[in-house]
């Protein structure tokens, strides 16, 4: 079965890039836009497009009544939710399905199982990944008692969380308490509920991650991995694929626990296994991502299969078109996350009309972005300006190559990460050392 | 394009055995379907605001869509029209429905105004901001 016709329900490079693969299995489209994006030129790619609300997301891109009734007036038959949003909302796909509608993604018990991260752990720990010591901590528990039996450094973690919120960690038990109370208050506020667990923290952890493609015949294979130890408050930075200073065995293990893991819970579609490894690259499963996320270009890179056409072959039926042996990972790719934030000024989101002076291009060079002259960058949005990603027959030739496209990427009138991603891919730790997360405090410090 | 190419696009249509043919160029996309529609469509969209011509008056205003959905004139199918052109209305008035999920949405006319024209047919979809009614105020 193919599909027809198509419904975006994102907006931005991601909202582009699935318009551009479904034109590329001949599908007709169907784009959806706020009323803040209503200059997007991307939206002149699409079929049809329709204006669901203004700009405030909740009203338009999270409001699920009107992006049904957008597909129901245009006659899409799947919807695709790109990242953010409603991607991982599994009453989204509830009445996605209730209207016949396909749901590009995993279908509704799975992400449902993999938001709540508790029970995610113990699926996949039943399949023999390794996960850390953890627990429920509830809201009339000693909390002193979970903490004594997880032992310490551990992080308070938000059950339905995800992106850090939540998140304490807790050096000893002294501050266990406090950290407790907080994240509780926060992972209200932020995922709607109070639920926490206490899980073992690593110190100075590597962030690995594995990309995987699975079907609904039961296939599952993997791209590689993704390094993407570069954070700034869990929001990843820079990301690459493959990770350096990593042993062919761990590599291999690491692969072999994501294709076990999304096989455990019946996943379905592309989705990403994470883990956080230790000092001796001991890992141990955090979560599975049930959407397509921002890094997964760099995959895409070095493997060269579209998994954002996949993800919508895979939604329509199709079985895998290929097997693990026939994915081959060549050479090296970085990408640098190009935000509209000021890094001299703690990040803070900077908004304004964009004038472009120049952007990269060229051999290795992928640039996926919205931006266009004259953009006006809102405060509404997620402020993601622009993937830059290079590849390299080696992650050297990768380094210098990205180093040079940032400095072709000049705009004004915003403040972006740029130069702060250029230096980073010039530093000599980032050059040659093991990174692990700790690198952009210790970086920040120098 | 022209009529010849249409033809032609319908003749390969029905050669080929096919259900639906899509083309396009930088203005114009058209898609012949085998039930017989032809649709035509600007980059705009099939569905685009339909302009309203400004007037140079402060007693003109609009009432836009409010939401996505489908628009109804009527209470039911057997009922006449909530409004017609020429009514006078109060803020508390129900002008139309907008169907979005089989949520039935009231819309009122929210200020006192004289109904000066009804942009829109019953069942016709609307998108969000669309002009639906030119209101004249009284």
């Amino acid at each position: 079965m193919t599909f027809h016709k198509v419904l975006i329900a994102n907006r931005g490079e991601i909202a582009l890039r699935v318009l551009e693969a479904c034109r590329e299995l001949s599908i007709d489209t169907v784009a959806v836009f706020s009323q803040a994006d209503e200059h997007m030129p991307y939206l002149n790619l699409a079929g049809e497009r329709l204006c669901i609300g203004p700009a405030d997301p909740a009203k338009s891109y999270l409001s699920i009544p009107a992006i049904i009734s957008a597909a129901e007036l245009s006659g899409a038959e799947a919807i695709h939710p790109g990242y953010g949003f409603l991607a991982e909302n599994p009453d989204f796909v509830e009445v996605c399905e209730d209207h016949g509608l396909i749901f590009v993604g995993p279908p509704r018990e799975v992400m449902s199982l993999l938001g709540n991260k508790l029970a995610a752990r113990e699926a996949v720990a039943t399949a023999g990944v390794p996960i850390l010591p953890g627990e429920a901590v509830h809201e009339d528990e000693d909390v002193a008692e979970v903490g004594e039996r997880i032992g310490y450094p551990l992080l308070v973690k938000a059950t339905y969380g995800g992106g850090g919120r939540g998140m304490r960690l807790v050096p000893d038990p002294d501050a266990l308490e406090s950290a407790v109370l907080a994240a509780r208050a926060e992972a209200k506020s932020a995922c709607g509920n109070g639920s926490l667990y206490l899980e073992r923290a690593v110190e100075s952890p590597r962030h690995i991650e594995v990309q995987i493609l699975a079907d609904a015949q039961g296939n599952v294979v993997h791209f590689g991995e993704r390094e993407c130890s570069v954070q700034r408050r869990h929001q990843k930075l820079i990301e690459e694929s493959p990770a350096s200073h990593l042993d062919d065995a761990t590599r291999s293990a690491l692969h072999a626990s994501a294709i076990s893991a999304a096989s455990a819970v019946g996943y379905r579609n592309a989705g990403t296994v994470e883990f956080v490894l230790d000092s001796n690259d001991q890992f141990y499963f955090i979560e599975m991502n049930a959407r397509i996320q921002v890094e997964h270009s760099v995959s895409e890179v070095v493997s060269g299969v579209n998994l954002v056409k996949e993800q919508i072959r895979i939604a329509s039926g199709d079985e895998l078109r290929f097997t693990q042996e026939e994915i081959v990972i060549r050479g090296h790719a970085l990408e640098c996350r190009i935000n509209a934030e000021d890094p001299m000024h703690g990040f803070l989101p900077s908004a304004g009309r964009v004038t472009i002076d120049e952007l990269p291009n060229g051999f290795g060079i992928r640039l996926d972005t919205h931006l266009y002259n004259g953009m006006e960058v809102v405060p509404y949005y997620d402020s993601l300006l622009a993937k830059v990603i290079s590849w390299g027959e080696d992650r050297e030739e990768a380094c210098i190559r990205m180093y040079t496209a940032l400095e072709r990427f000049r705009v004004r009138g915003i403040k972006t990460t740029r130069s702060f991603a250029q230096e980073i891919v010039s530093h000599p730790s980032f050059r040659h050392e093991r990174i692990t997360t700790d690198f952009l405090s210790n970086f920040a410090a120098d | 394009m022209d009529l010849e190419e249409l033809q032609q696009i319908i003749h390969l249509l029905k050669e080929e055995d096919l259900t639906e043919i899509t083309v396009w160029n930088a203005d114009k996309r058209i898609t012949v379907r085998r039930d017989g529609s032809v649709r035509l469509s600007s980059p705009g969209g099939e569905l685009a605001l339909h302009g309203v011509e400004a007037e140079e008056s402060d007693s003109v205003d609009v009432i836009t869509a409010p939401l996505l959905g489908t628009f109804y004139s009527r209470p039911s199918p057997e009922d006449g029209p909530f409004v017609t052109e020429g009514d006078e209305v109060s803020p508390e008035d129900t002008v139309c429905i907008i169907d979005a999920m089989k949520v039935m949405n009231e819309i009122k006319a929210e200020s006192s105004a004289r109904i000066k024209k009804v942009l829109v047919e019953d069942g016709d979809p609307v998108q969000y901001g669309q002009p639906l009614f030119v209101l004249e105020r009284t």
